[in-house]
């Protein structure tokens, strides 16, 4: 029963639902903010993303004529659900992940998939001719950022795996405790381009500027959210603060993990989770942050092209440096 | 005669082939006896091989019958066997079931069609062919069932003789599907002329050998991209693009579903069993380069297509590239993870077939730039196809995932273990392809399914619940494979992938005990047990996403202070305001009521991608140009590769 | 004595294949996959042959251990071989009716509307 109980509190509070949303929020936040004063403006309320989802959520949802309704309606809640799922497999520093028993990496990378789809069927249910140009932008913004990806879990596998029976790993947990033993793997010289192209993917899979090819405003009204409206809406504008915090958090545990305080106990696991936090904010500040005040942004096929020659390359280079054996 | 279960292999074959002859004799006069006879054929030889599942799964007896009672005489195998173990009975069941579906899909789909005791005679003595072909245990006979297999299966593709390139894609079929028969029966003259025997069993004895000798490996070279020509893996490719397309969709399921499963299952029964050389680097990248080419190029021809079941082809041969890499890395896991993807292969495929079929019988049509919107017309066929689609681009928790999260394993830990490069390019390029095959399944489902409905099609409507139900089957049957991986791991592949790395047993059920030994056949190879580098438990992801998906709903709902609902425009906004003719022209600047047919699918997708890589898609638009001498040459090719690298190399 | 036969038999299968790579007349593609199939039947038979063998047709009071025979399963394999062969090109010629019917023309570069 203790044990239901626990995993009940996992999944709704921390590191679930409600842990996910508040510091997706306090991330996107603070992102706008920093933008903001990066362009030399005063920039919203740090706390302006969670005003947004409350009033999205008081408006009127309407209902296209050619939508099916269930899909219309159900598929940002499918993709959100899916989302916190991940953070359920993530371990968090010391704190260690709530069903790590459940899934690995390759898991991961499809259970994103599955969070891109429901947008995409989303958008597809929706009939509109910008929804349709919308999700096909997503989707190859999709095709783009995967290659790189998989090349980065490839070496870091690799690298984790060196004590295990088979040489090579997936799994979150072993990669965690490899961390703990060894530090954190980015002081593996030979992951530094892997980590880089890591860097580089994270703002094309949470589409935060200048990879936001698939919500252009500018162009196509939102793609693939232009007949969303109220909560809906609210739930996919919320899906993408959470995703800020999954993939930073993300890139925390295979790179960063093993940096921990060494204090014993329930003020030493709170400390480190904390550490934890503050590195998540850090990366987001250099991968998400810094390219978004700065760079324009790319076309669809620009995207492609950068993603499959020079992130791809780099994490490449990686994957041989770390099969050669440097 | 008493009948045990040694007759029951021989019984689900004839069960299949009498029903042939029944059909032909009684079908012309009587729709229902011909549905009948077709049922009972089918079903009977379902529940032959259901019934074998016990003993031969479970138990670990292999089967073993000679035809006519010609038992071996002093060591010589002097009649025609049949051999069913786990690895026949595998390829067996999934074969019966696809059957099986087929049959009861094809007596809703068929009815508008004429001559339907010609397709039901033409289908049960594929099936039973087939059907023959995994279970022999003799070279020979499996060589007249491949030919009794092409035979129908390219007069069935040319039923529909009025569709447009119907008798087209049939004659490329039958063609270059010659060369590949060739192949095969110049490879068997070979072998006898250097083994003088025909049985699988007393081959795979006598072997080890000649293993050395030139004509030996010539003889494996042809095997290989024979068997190779039906699977169709890579430079045959173009046949099953032009046969899927324009054979009826109960057909199209069996050539994708069940001939190229038999291809797959020679390729398995050669390599593993009869010349027992897949640790052999060189064969290993035989075989897995095959098979990655053609998971890689098919996967991205797929991006041209407008045919909706053109299209469903080129992802049919990529899946089977995945398959064939998997066979080729040698090990357990490997094996086991290739078996899992032919079976869940065969099931997603088929059903993405029969809704591409439901699709044309309630439309008559199957272009994707004309199609849209049908998920409003058909939302039950809809939900089946994204069910199918799911599955094969690989989501959780659906059975395509638990094969391809195998098969990546599988690929990396060979990788790892053997510190090859070339396989963890293989575990890239197969990650890739899985992410290019979701891509593909999202355009068919815009272009088909969602965006706008065209006008022309305003009037589909649902397809019956008899062909559902078929639909149903597969679906269900997709859902629990993937659920259970643990299940489908203990009863079916492990059985089937310690049946194909023992060889001895193989042999010495056949010959008598102690054969394999005498002839100086080494042991089982390799090591069959299996370790994973990662962890997937797909209940504990299901039960977590049920739990939160509440969570976030009851939030939602009680966070909400207005209902959900459709509301009526006010009745001044209901009729579009009548414009005068002559202010007509003006109406394109003011965006008015009207709405506009404008569906965003088919060639509209995907321009960026599509765009970057341009050259290489009109590179490969020329390439298959539809002349079958020009398929011909790239499958002479071929062969020419295959016994060049086999003689340098091998 | 028998190496004439294997030459045979490979220079028919690769005239074979040559036919049905470079004739753009679906006729002879079709003569093609006959030669191929001819040319493996030659090859088949031949394996079997001894050396001053006799038919392997006996009547079982006669048959003993000096009975030199040549082998007689090559010859049932290559009967089997010479019936496919038939069927396959029955079924290619009815094709290639059909095909005059609808395209008007036996022209392999005419006849190409699945491409792509």
């Amino acid at each position: 029963m203790t044990t239901f109980l626990i995993n009940l509190v996992q999944l709704l509070i921390f590191p679930g639902l409600l842990f996910c949303v508040v510091f997706g929020v306090l991330l996107a936040g603070i992102d706008r903010k920093l933008v903001a004063r990066m362009q030399r403006r005063v920039g919203p309320p740090i706390l302006q993303p969670w005003y947004d989802f409350v009033k999205c959520c008081g408006k009127e949802t309407i209902i296209p004529r050619y939508a099916k309704r269930a899909i219309f309606i159900g598929a940002p809640y499918v993709g959100l659900a899916g989302l916190i799922v991940i953070a359920l497999f993530i371990p968090v520093s010391t704190y260690g992940s709530a069903f790590s028993a459940g899934a690995d990496l390759v898991v991961i990378l499809y259970l994103l998939t599955v969070a891109g789809v429901a947008l995409i069927v989303g958008a597809a249910t929706s009939g509109s001719p910008f929804a349709g140009v919308g999700l096909s932008r997503e989707m190859v913004a999709m095709i783009s950022y995967e290659l790189p990806f998989v090349l980065v879990l490839l070496a870091v596998g690799r690298v984790a795996g060196t004590g295990t029976a088979i040489g090579c790993t997936f799994s979150l947990g072993t990669i965690a405790a490899f961390q703990a033993a060894n530090g954190p793997l980015i002081a593996h010289w030979s992951l530094i381009p892997a980590a880089i192209a890591m860097l580089l993917v994270i703002p094309c899979e949470v589409g935060s500027h200048p990879f936001d090819i698939a919500e252009a405003e500018t162009e196509i009204c939102e793609g693939a959210l232009t007949e969303y409206s109220g909560s809906p809406l609210g739930v996919f504008r919320l899906s993408h603060y959470i995703k800020m915090y999954i993939m930073t958090a993300l890139f925390c545990a295979m790179f960063l993990g093993g940096i921990t305080t060494g204090i014993a106990g329930v003020v030493g696991i709170v400390v480190d989770v904390i550490i934890f936090l503050v590195l998540c904010g850090v990366v987001s500040f250099l991968c998400m942050t810094i390219p978004h005040a700065i760079c324009a942004r790319l076309r669809v096929e620009q995207i492609f092209k950068f993603y499959w020659t020079i992130v791809a390359g780099l994490a490449a280079v990686s994957l041989i440096m770390v099969w050669v054996g440097l | 005669m008493t009948i045990s279960m040694a007759h029951f292999p021989i019984l689900a074959i004839m069960v299949l082939f009498l029903g042939a002859f029944l059909v032909a004799l009684f079908g012309r006069k009587s729709e229902v006896l011909r549905n009948g006879i077709s049922f009972l054929a089918t079903g009977g030889a379902m529940a032959f091989m259901l019934a074998l599942i016990k003993p031969v799964m479970i138990d670990g007896e292999v089967i073993t019958y000679w035809l006519g009672n010609w038992a071996p005489v002093s060591g010589w195998a002097i009649g025609i066997s049949i051999e069913v173990d786990a690895l026949s009975l595998f390829f067996g069941l999934v074969i019966t079931v696809a059957v099986f579906v087929s049959c009861i899909y094809a007596f809703t789909y068929m009815k508008e069609d004429d001559s339907l005791a010609n397709y039901f005679t033409l289908f049960l003595m594929l099936s039973g062919s087939v059907l023959g072909l995994v279970l022999s245990g003799d070279l020979f006979n499996m060589f007249v069932m491949i030919e009794i297999m092409t035979f129908t299966a390219v007069a069935l593709t040319a039923f529909r003789n009025n569709y447009e390139g119907a008798i087209e894609g049939a004659f490329k079929y039958l063609a270059v599907g010659a060369l590949g028969s060739t192949a095969v029966l110049t490879g068997i003259a070979i072998l006898y002329c250097q083994l003088h025997t025909l049985n699988l069993a007393q081959i795979a004895a006598t072997l080890p050998q000649y293993a050395d000798s030139p004509l030996t490996i010539m003889a494996f070279g042809l095997l290989f991209i024979g068997f190779g020509t039906k699977a169709f893996i890579f430079p045959f490719h173009p046949l099953a693009a032009d046969a899927h397309a324009v054979a009826p969709a109960s057909i199209s399921l069996m050539i994708s579903g069940v001939l190229t499963k038999c291809g797959v299952y020679g390729i398995i029964r050669l390599v593993y069993v009869l010349f027992q050389n897949v640790e052999v680097p060189a064969v290993q990248y035989l075989v897995v380069g095959f098979g990655t080419v053609s998971m890689f190029i098919c996967v991205t021809m797929a991006f041209n297509q407008h045919n909706f079941k053109r299209l469903l082809a080129f992802h049919s041969i990529s899946q089977v590239g995945y398959v064939i890499a998997a066979i080729g890395l040698g090990t357990a896991l490997g094996l086991s993870s290739g078996l899992y993807h032919a079976m869940n292969h065969t099931l997603f495929k088929g059903l993405l077939f029969l809704t591409a079929g439901a699709v044309q019988h309630a439309t008559g049509s199957l272009d994707l730039d004309r199609l849209g919107g049908l998920a409003k017309k058909m939302p039950k066929t809809c939900i089946l196809f994204l069910i199918g689609a799911a599955s094969i681009s690989g989501l959780p928790p659906f059975n395509g995932f638990a094969s391809k999260w195998y098969i990546y394993q599988a690929a990396f830990e060979k990788g790892s273990t053997s510190g090859n490069f070339f396989f963890i390019f293989v575990c890239v390029v197969a990650l890739i392809t899985s992410v290019l095959t979701l891509a593909s399944f999202i355009k068919v489902a815009q272009s088909v399914f969602f965006g706008q409905l065209s006008p022309e099609f305003k009037d589909t409507k649902e397809v019956s619940l008899a062909m559902r139900i078929p639909m149903w089957i597969l679906a269900v049957l997709c859902i629990f494979t993937g659920l259970l991986p643990g299940k489908v791991s203990e009863y079916l592949l492990t059985p089937a992938t310690n049946a194909a790395m023992n060889a001895v047993n193989y042999i010495d059920q056949m010959m008598g005990q102690g054969y394999a030994v005498s002839h100086g056949v080494a042991g089982s190879l390799g090591d069959t047990a299996v370790t994973f580098a990662g962890v997937w438990d797909p209940v504990i992801w299901l039960l977590l996403l049920f739990c939160v998906t509440c969570a976030v709903a009851i939030v939602a709902i009680l966070g909400s202070n207005r209902k959900l609902g459709t509301r009526e425009a006010p009745a001044a906004l209901q009729e579009p305001e009548k414009v005068a003719p002559a202010e007509a022209k003006y109406e394109p600047f003011f965006s008015g009521e009207e709405s506009v047919y404008s569906q965003v699918g088919g060639s509209d997708l995907f321009w960026g991608f599509k765009h970057n890589l341009k050259k290489y898609f009109s590179f490969m638009h020329d390439w298959h140009s539809g002349i079958v001498n020009d398929y011909a040459l790239y499958g002479v090719v071929a062969i020419a590769f295959v016994l060049v690298f086999c003689i340098a190399f091998v | 004595m028998l190496q004439v036969n294997y030459i045979g038999a490979f220079c028919l299968i690769v005239l074979g294949m040559y036919c049905m790579i470079a004739k753009k007349n679906l006729m002879k593609t079709c003569i093609g996959m006959g030669m191929m199939d001819y040319g493996v039947n030659l090859l088949i038979v031949s394996v079997g042959f001894h050396d001053g063998g006799t038919a392997p047709i006996f009547v079982i009071s006669e048959l003993s251990r000096a009975s030199f025979f040549v082998d007689p399963v090559p010859q049932a394999l290559t009967l089997t071989s010479i019936v496919i062969g038939a069927c396959t090109t029955a079924m290619a010629l009815s094709l290639v009716i059909m095909a005059k019917k609808q395209y008007g023309t036996i022209n392999t570069e005419q006849i190409r509307r699945l491409n792509g």
